[in-house]
């Protein structure tokens, strides 16, 4: 008897921990699988059927309205695409002048530290917690002054000067536990400054490098705050448009539409997350533990 | 060879190097943060004046009602937002640590709502939680005709579905740096411990949890940071409606500044938010910072 | 000329002074090691003479140039570091021949100077590996022809050996020792392992706190340690420091120790040192553990030798000899007998001390009398 309960109640144990880790796998699922399902039914199919149901019709109109054709606001341009290509303007940039500043901050920081660089580096963490809040009102009236607000380039500015501190951290905590002799031996082979980092430093960078595109890449592309407060029609980020959209739609809400919306918006970060979950995952816990 | 000869190029090159994000620390980071300050302390409405009136601003924003409404909606949405994150974050993280098979699969299902926009997120939720669209709908249809879940048009209960929609979100999150804070420990000592006869739930609740009380901090520190950063999630879920039922400071900062041209007041809000981020923050990094240095 | 001078040379970081007057003079072609413990400065040293760190004042003077302000690169110097420091984005082809590249030799002169580089060290089988995919000793070599290719006038070494293992280690200190002797080009060398400073070293720097203690050959710090210090660090098993008080002997001075409760003299060497100043005073005897022997006629019949009866409290074995642990006034004292000869632990045994090589130290100043 108790030789059998022994042998069998680490299995029904086991059973029970599976079950759960796949009941919770499920709620965190769940939502996008409905979007996905709702994005190819009808509307008349959604009004008639269920919310789990699997759809009467597929079809992809859902999300060729909301890739092009939908009134968003007053804007002549209909659909999410100009947001989309908006984003896309915003982000590329944006992630590599940030990315590009925080190596070559990380590398002074960690190999060429000067009095009062280690101060520096702690004063410039504040750029990672400070609330954005804190600085709308006058990096609005800056913009202005630059004759930048409401355009592309405002938000780039914005972008890069607010993840220049992410990234200086990402880069700088990368290096530092690289060994200094790596610089030291490249001195005494007579190498200086630049050939130092692009012919040593650089190539061995790579994970650091994806860490910190992803990152940057995701923050940016799913920024709403700047991009609702710091752009006009013409240069406002798809998250702003697909609010917009989803807030605006006179007369039906169109399920179907929202969430094929909603997918457009996510997809690049979701794409990023499944090619990539190692290193992003990397920069959510490098992003959190502050060195 | 000179004495100067080393205070040339190389000497200045990584001090220009990092000269631009020097300028932009001093700027848009320091210099922004005091600019907020003193709008805070003047009379600006439409545009910024420097027409100083003390902290009138401030006084007038504690006796505003919808303020203190909002800070009382970021106290019970950070509290619970927090408080379930980090339970369910830890409980996710225990559950994966016993060599679960497919570990890596339900890691990457727990953590992709963390990829993706709030916006994303309020739009997704706010279709779900709809009475007569989503969930409570779907129950419905089901035969259960008295079931009632319309939280989200309840002035009531509408903060909770805030919380609802920011734990899918962040909780895989918190179970990612758990679980990365329980592959930090030491297997010896946990070995050490079954060896002295501790059973599996003491192990955990007299030894790892324990130590891995940094683990809990920078959890801590991230949640709280973005509770009170939340603004997007609450704009694409609920408005800050019903009525004013979601309103949090964040919403309320922007209103007032951007919508309702009441710069001073909205500078007033925004230096109460940073406020209470540095007050939670500065105990974290003065004890981080107390720590012994690493080269 | 590779004469590498070192004057008077100080460093601080910040309040900290880790460097307080340093003077070293190195001949061309010497091997110099730079011996002590963790934190005695000599790693910054190095780094000094390399131009890797700026010195706070002093000079460093490598052959006629003053070289103290100069660029690490145009100082003709080559350094060998405790972790390789190979780039790890290079194969080993790439890692010997970069400082050439950057000092833009023709492309067939750095071939063939790695082709050198490589049969020298024995190496040619490895020029198309990635740091990664080599051995430690592997590693190693590759450090060193990377400083071999630039052909410096000055080689620094920074605990080249530490990383690797026992066997791997002695190995490489020979081939150390016979890479100098066909190159003769000057070496500062710094290590922690006082074995390695004796056996490579043609002068030792002892370094404690930021100073030089001794600069010497390495039988002079061993027989003429300038202070406990230098006595102590040197040496292994380590040399005994008993307190004891000067009386005054026969035909001199020595001192008085106590075994068991009994008391013996030791008459002192004057050749050592003149102790009248310290009659009735205490100082500290220093006396190396192959000074302490079994009883040998031969040596038992020579001056300044005394029978001392002990307890042997332990014993340690180690092969060649047997180490015997008694105490000396109350002061652990250890003694080298053949393993013929040591007893058991809780027997008494006689032992010789021969004062002729015996030392001593100023009890308050530990300076050597």
């Amino acid at each position: 008897m108790r030789d059998t309960s022994k042998r069998y109640q680490p299995v029904t144990g086991r059973a029970i921990l599976y079950g759960v880790l796949m009941i919770v796998a499920a709620y965190y699922l769940l939502p996008l699988i409905l979007m996905i399902l709702t994005s190819v039914r009808s509307m008349e199919d959604i009004r008639m059927g269920q919310l789990i149901a699997w759809p009467e019709s597929f079809s992809l109109e859902a999300w060729r309205q909301a890739w092009s054709e939908v009134q968003i606001g007053a804007r002549s341009e209909t659909g999410l695409k100009p947001y989309f290509i908006n984003s896309i303007k915003i982000v590329i940039p944006a992630v590599a002048i940030s990315t590009i500043l925080g190596a070559l901050n990380g590398y002074v920081l960690s190999f060429f530290k000067f009095r009062g660089s280690d101060f520096f580096f702690a004063a410039l963490l504040l750029g990672c917690f400070v609330p954005f809040q804190a600085i709308l009102l006058p990096q609005s009236q800056l913009l202005g002054w630059l004759n930048l607000g409401g355009t592309i380039p405002g938000l780039v500015l914005t972008h890069v000067a607010y993840g220049v501190s992410f990234t200086t951290l990402f880069f700088r905590n990368y290096y530092v536990n690289l060994p200094h002799e790596l610089v030291k031996a490249a001195k005494l082979d007579g190498a200086g400054f630049w050939t130092i980092f692009f012919r040593i430093i650089l190539p061995i960078s790579t994970p650091i490098l994806v860490v910190t595109v992803i990152w940057q890449f995701t923050q940016i592309w799913n920024d709403f705050l700047f991009g609702v407060v710091f752009s006009d029609p013409s240069s406002q980020p798809v998250t702003v448009g697909l609010n917009n959209m989803v807030n605006s739609t006179t007369g039906e809400t169109r399920y179907n539409v929202d969430m094929a919306g909603a997918i457009i918006a996510a997809l690049p970060t979701i794409i990023v997350y499944v090619v990539a979950g190692k290193y992003f995952v990397r920069g959510l816990t490098a992003g959190s533990v502050k060195g | 060879m000179s004495v100067t000869s080393k205070k040339g190029l190389d000497y200045w090159l990584p001090k220009l190097v990092l000269s631009p994000t020097v300028a932009i620390a001093i700027i848009f980071i320091y210099g922004f943060i005091i600019w907020t300050s003193v709008i805070s302390l003047t009379d600006s409405t439409i545009l910024p004046r420097y027409d100083f009136v003390g902290f009138e601003q401030y006084v007038k924003l504690f006796q505003n009602p919808r303020w203190l409404s909002s800070l009382w909606n970021l106290v019970v949405f950070g509290t619970l937002f927090i408080g379930v994150c980090m339970v369910v974050g830890l409980v996710l993280a225990i559950l994966l640590d016993q060599q679960i098979r497919a570990e890596g699969a339900l890691r990457t299902v727990y953590l992709y709502p963390m990829a993706l926009s709030f916006i994303v997120t309020g739009t997704v939720w706010k279709w779900l939680l709809n009475p007569t669209v989503g969930i409570e709908r779907f129950i419905h249809n089901l035969g259960w005709e008295s079931f009632q879940f319309d939280w989200i048009v309840n002035p009531d209960m509408a903060i909770y579905t805030v919380v609802i929609a920011g734990v899918w979100q962040s909780s895989g999150f918190v179970m990612a740096i758990f679980l990365a804070g329980l592959r930090g420990i030491d297997t010896s000592i946990i070995k050490a411990a079954q060896l002295d006869g501790a059973s599996l739930f003491s192990v955990y609740s007299r030894i790892i949890i324990p130590s891995m009380r940094p683990v809990f901090f920078s959890a801590f520190i991230m949640l709280a940071h973005l509770a009170i950063k939340s603004f997007d999630l609450i704009v694409a879920l609920t408005g800050g409606g019903p009525g004013n039922a979601t309103d949090v400071p964040a919403i309320f900062m922007y209103q007032f500044s951007f919508q309702r041209g009441r710069l001073g007041i909205g500078a007033a809000s925004a230096v109460i938010m940073l406020m209470t981020i540095l007050a939670i923050l500065i105990p974290y990094l003065y004890s981080e910072l107390r720590k012994p240095k690493d080269a | 000329m590779a004469e590498l001078n070192i004057k008077n040379v100080n460093k601080s970081f910040g309040t900290t002074d880790v460097l307080k007057g340093i003077n070293l003079d190195i001949q061309d072609g010497e091997f110099i090691i730079l011996v002590g413990p963790s934190g005695c400065g000599k790693s910054t040293l190095l780094n000094c003479i390399a131009g890797l760190e700026d010195v706070t004042s002093g000079d460093i003077m490598i052959g006629d140039d003053n070289v103290t302000y100069a660029a690490p690169k145009d100082r003709d110097i080559a350094m060998v570091f405790q972790s390789y420091a190979l780039y790890p984005n290079m194969n080993v082809r790439k890692n010997i021949a970069f400082g050439l590249e950057i000092r833009k030799m023709p492309k067939d002169e750095i071939a063939a100077e790695v082709e050198r580089v490589a049969k020298l060290l024995q190496i040619e089988n490895l020029l198309d590996r990635k740091p990664s995919q080599l051995s430690g000793g592997q590693r190693q070599r590759v450090a060193m022809g990377r400083a071999l290719a630039r052909r410096p006038k000055t080689y620094l070494f920074d605990e080249p050996l530490s990383n690797l293992d026992a066997k791997l280690r002695v190995e490489m200190r020979t081939e150390m020792k016979k890479l100098h002797q066909r190159l003769g080009t000057t070496i500062v060398y710094v290590t922690h392992d006082q074995i390695e400073a004796m056996t490579l070293a043609d002068r030792i720097a002892v370094m404690k706190d930021g100073i030089v203690q001794q600069f010497g050959t390495p039988q002079q710090v061993y027989d003429d340690p300038a202070n406990i210090f230098v006595a102590g660090f040197m040496g292994s098993p380590s040399m005994n420091f008993l307190e004891c008080s000067v009386v005054k002997t026969a035909d001199g001075f020595g001192v008085q120790i106590e075994s068991q409760g009994k008391t013996f003299e030791l008459a002192a060497d004057p050749a050592q040192a003149d102790l009248s100043a310290y009659e009735g005073k205490n100082v500290v005897l220093g006396i190396r553990p192959e000074q302490i022997t079994h009883v040998m006629p031969h040596v038992e019949s020579q001056p300044f030798v005394t029978r001392v009866p002990v307890k042997i409290e332990v014993t340690e074995p180690t092969g060649a000899d047997t180490l015997v642990l008694t105490h000396i006034n109350g002061q652990e004292c250890e003694c080298r007998v053949h393993p013929t000869e040591a007893g058991n632990p809780g027997e008494q045994m006689d032992l010789l001390f021969n004062m002729s090589k015996a030392v001593f130290f100023d009890a308050q100043t530990e300076n050597r009398i």
